[in-house]
């Protein structure tokens, strides 16, 4: 009940500071539609694609998966802010313990990015056609993409101490991770090296899954896909278990001094 | 069946690399005790209080409290503590109110039980007239008021506070002391903080010092105040060392170190001699006799072990 009533208090808090940083909501939900509308326009008039999909239908689901991994990976700068200015140590000493503290940011940092993805889902009868049905499916595969993408995200920040530090790696991250997944462009396309790369990449089977669940042709299997996402969320979650330990905290035991306000 | 001590640790240490943090701590608290733990920066004050709260293993010794060990037991550990570190941890995001009932749910309460501690919380630290309004438009000393609202919400049997009144004015920190002492006088709750203003640490059962990851002193402040001398005398000038030493072997110093402007010289025994050779001591720019404090104390002991007082030929 206890661990319970901590991983709702830090769902709240975490969705209450997201909505009062209105700026960086509204520009992580801007971020998809200006590929949508500006790029998406314009590849529209030239790109060729397999099927004889318009861009615009192809990228739909990509720009869905893009505002869900932004939205989930980015929300878990609040783990770094918090560490950062101490109320993460506090919240490591509740009774609660590691595993629930990371499952409430995990949460929250998947509702954002439901909500970032959501909010280009409730526009697919403007660029595809699209049933409830379909809606539905998009709505659940949208859902595993967060849970993922915040996963990953919390990993990245598990070990860093500065918010200047978190936002240079997450970029160096999420931009491979992003453009080697086969959101915006097809993969089969790529050099052999880098096709290989995106095979490694658990985006790429968010955003196949996003492609089946609108009936696009995927790439791999929709088993494959749900395998590999689902996989992905457990292992790091129970990585990211570790990293949060507070025994763990202060890495190759010796590194820091508690009080050092020096960053990793 | 007594109780087991709210806090028991022997040996108890910590290294980061090559330093050694806290050597080895060895402390026995009772219930409902109030034991201020003083030192420099770098003493091992920090480190002490993160093992003792769960935050760090230990390298070394072992520590319970309330009789369950801090590495084995953690979560039981948790459940007794109320936690505040140098650092000021309310949300500026969220209102006062909002980071309380975060803080509640954190300790496991949940619907009116949770809403109904905040309020208790709210009152108690006079924080009524602030609870809606977002943190980060408090003054400093509110912060830190909520804070302390935060740590003593859930009642905790040990509150564990690293310098809970750093920084602030001598108002905010008289209102903490208030809370903190009504915590003790209602619930007995042990509390175990670290101070570089010494005078907060007068009232406590007893003072722990710390020097360089080392207890270099340990007892109730009156008798560590009496091991240095019936009085003290503050000496300056160039001339200062010579009559430190003549007063010593006048027999009327116990103990004579060296601070950055002069000598502190504690004195036993009569005081007319001590005035007299004071009075015809040249060189001497500043001579006061005063009662015996805890800085002396502080800086007898730490100075004696972080950085080695000159000896004072006899």
């Amino acid at each position: 009940m206890s661990a319970w009533s901590a991983v709702y208090g830090i769902v709240a808090r975490d969705l209450t500071r997201t909505t009062r940083q209105t700026s960086r909501l509204l520009g992580g939900i801007a971020r998809p539609f200006m590929w949508l509308l500006l790029v998406g326009t314009g590849y529209n008039a030239i790109a060729r694609l397999e099927g004889g999909l318009p861009y615009q239908v192809y990228v739909f689901p990509g720009v869905i998966a893009m505002a869900a991994l932004f939205g989930g990976t980015l929300t878990a700068v609040s783990t770094v802010y918090d560490r950062e200015f101490g109320m993460l140590r506090l919240m490591l000493a509740s009774p609660a313990g590691p595993a629930a503290v990371l499952l409430g940011r995990v949460l929250a940092a998947s509702m954002v990015g439901i909500l970032q993805g959501g909010v280009v889902l409730a526009v697919a009868p403007l660029v595809l056609p699209v049933t409830g049905e379909r809606w539905l499916l998009a709505l659940g595969a949208l859902a595993a993409v967060a849970g993922m993408s915040a996963t990953l995200g919390l990993l990245v920040a598990a070990r860093l101490r500065s918010v200047e530090n978190f936002a240079g790696i997450i970029n160096v991250i999420l931009f491979p991770l992003l453009f080697l997944s086969g959101a915006l462009y097809p993969t089969g396309g790529m050099p052999p090296a880098l096709r290989a790369v995106a095979r490694v990449n658990p985006v790429t089977y968010g955003v196949d899954l996003l492609r089946h669940a609108f009936g696009q042709p995927g790439e791999f299997a929709l088993p494959t896909d749900l395998a590999v996402v689902l996989g992905v969320m457990i292992v790091g979650f129970a990585a990211g278990t570790l990293l949060f330990d507070p025994e763990q905290r202060f890495t190759a035991r010796g590194a820091r001094r508690p009080s050092d306000p020096a960053s990793a | 069946m007594t109780e087991p001590p709210a806090i028991a640790c022997e040996g108890l240490g910590r290294d980061y690399g090559p330093i050694r943090a806290l050597d080895a701590l060895d402390l026995v608290v009772s219930r409902g005790s109030l034991v201020g733990v003083l030192g420099p920066n770098g003493a091992g004050k920090t480190t002490a209080m993160l093992l003792l709260a769960t935050l760090l293993a230990p390298d070394r010794g072992a520590a319970r409290i309330f009789g369950h060990d801090v590495t084995g037991d953690r979560a039981a550990v948790r459940r007794r503590l109320g936690l505040l570190f140098q650092e000021t941890s309310v949300d500026g995001l969220l209102t006062v109110r909002e980071n309380l009932l975060f803080a509640a749910r954190l300790a496991g309460m949940g619907g009116r039980l949770a809403r109904a501690a905040v309020a208790d919380a709210i009152e108690r630290g006079g924080l009524g007239a602030h609870s809606n309004r977002p943190a980060r438009e408090l003054s400093g000393g509110w912060r830190r008021l909520a804070d302390i609202a935060r740590a003593t919400l859930h009642r905790p049997d040990l509150l564990i506070l690293d310098e809970p009144t750093v920084g602030l004015d001598p108002e905010h920190r008289e209102m903490i002391w208030s809370i903190l002492d009504r915590e003790r006088r209602e619930h007995a709750t042990t509390i175990l903080f670290s101070t570089h203003y010494l005078t907060e640490a007068e009232p406590a059962d007893r003072v722990v010092l710390l020097a360089a990851g080392r207890v270099v002193a340990q007892d109730a402040p009156d008798r560590l105040r009496a091991g240095l001398g019936e009085e003290m005398a503050d000496i300056d000038g160039p001339g200062a060392e010579r009559l430190a030493r003549a007063l010593r072997g006048l027999g009327a110093a116990r103990t004579i170190f060296r601070t950055g402007r002069g000598f502190r010289v504690g004195l036993v025994g009569p005081r007319e001699p001590v005035v007299e050779l004071a009075g015809g001591a040249p060189d001497v720019t500043r001579f006061a006799l005063r009662p015996v404090s805890l800085e002396d104390v502080y800086f007898a002991s730490t100075r004696g072990a972080d950085e080695p007082a000159e000896p004072v030929p006899a």
